[in-house]
């Protein structure tokens, strides 16, 4: 797995150490002399001075052919120019794009970033989320948004508590995707019993979150 | 809003570019951050002059840009105007995309799309070579 490392400080820093070792090749690309040394010091992980938006400084670096490229700068355009190069003339397979303002998240991807991150769209999607869950779900959005992970704990007060699957006609807008009834996780099938204190580890779309909530909530 | 011409970058080139446009009868629109920056359109300009954050699409939309006939890209940042480039040309399809690049490099990232571009730096070389050969006269402007 190779991965190239664009730009960023603090950020940078940490996934470099998250993601160094383990069979992975990285290519680490800052535009500060200074960050650059930090990291050479800390991570101990060789870095290439230069901006990722310039083609010497990919070619130069070797950041061809990556399997990811995480562009990390605190320029949304700086990164916007240095994914788009990456992904169409240095092969890169998926880019990340981090960007501080929130519209430039879907902009960006109709332009044909693969994925655009900002930590302030994150926030706002998670708020949004908790907002509409109570106690007993948590929730976790995925693709930005458009699907999310629900997960429940079945109460035996619950309509669905004690019954096969098959016979408690789960929407057909959701997917149970496997319960954890501890210690072990359980993929269900039709004629799994769905118990109290099960944990169901929900898949819909974000629209039907609150209709998926509700169903599961039906008391007797 | 059929025939205008929006100039994003308001700097020497793009300046001089809103002068003569608009002195030849176009409806121009320029925009740029620094108002400052419109002190070097003359008083013959008789567009309209928008401060915005070139990176703010709300605020080129609000400008215009979506039913512009003609783009013409000068801000001083090479990925800015790489970005706006793509903008214009994939999400507004407009007509006509000028843009101009520091870095002849930026080229390969507008292949395959409606896009024009300028380098400044392949421009001066290409004189440079004119007036070594003596082809043209140095003296003129």
């Amino acid at each position: 797995m190779k991965i190239v490392v664009a730009g960023g400080n603090a950020e940078a820093e940490y996934i470099i150490s998250m993601l160094k070792g383990k069979g992975t090749e990285l290519v680490v690309i800052n535009g500060s002399k200074e960050v650059a040394n930090k990291i050479v010091k800390r991570q101990k992980v060789p870095v290439y001075v230069g901006s990722p938006w310039r083609r010497y400084a990919l070619e130069e670096s070797n950041a061809y052919d990556a399997d990811a490229f995480i562009a990390l700068s605190s320029s949304d355009t700086d990164n916007y120019a240095s994914c788009y190069l990456a992904k169409t003339v240095f092969n890169a397979k998926k880019c990340v794009c981090v960007v501080s303002n929130p519209t430039n998240v879907a902009l960006y991807q109709s332009l044909g970033i693969d994925s655009v991150i900002s930590s302030s769209y994150l926030l706002g999607q998670s708020i949004k989320n908790e907002s509409s869950v109570e106690d007993l779900f948590k929730t976790l959005s995925l693709e930005n948004g458009k699907i999310v992970m629900i997960e429940a704990v079945v109460l035996s007060k619950f309509k669905m508590a004690n019954k096969m699957l098959k016979d408690i006609h789960f929407p057909s807008y959701a997917s149970i995707a496997c319960i954890e009834r501890f210690p072990d996780i359980i993929i269900p099938k039709g004629d799994t019993y769905i118990q109290p204190k099960d944990k169901l580890m929900v898949i819909c779309r974000s629209q039907d979150q609150k209709r998926v909530m509700a169903f599961i909530r039906q008391e007797d | 809003m059929k025939n205008t011409l929006v100039v994003i970058g308001c700097g020497r080139l793009g300046s001089s570019i809103a002068n003569y446009a608009s002195q030849s009868g176009d409806d121009v629109i320029v925009i740029d951050s620094d108002e400052a920056s419109f002190d070097r359109l003359d008083e013959l300009f008789s567009g309209i002059a928008k401060a915005a954050d070139a990176t703010d699409v709300d605020a080129l939309e609000d400008a215009g840009l979506p039913s512009a006939r003609e783009a013409v890209i000068t801000t001083g940042d090479d990925n800015v105007n790489l970005f706006l480039a793509h903008l214009c040309a994939k999400k507004y399809q407009i007509p006509y995309i000028y843009v101009r690049f520091d870095d002849p490099d930026k080229g390969l990232l507008i292949q395959g799309l409606n896009v024009k571009a300028i380098y400044p730096f392949q421009l001066s070389r290409d004189r440079f070579s004119l007036l070594r050969d003596g082809t043209i006269p140095g003296e003129d402007k």
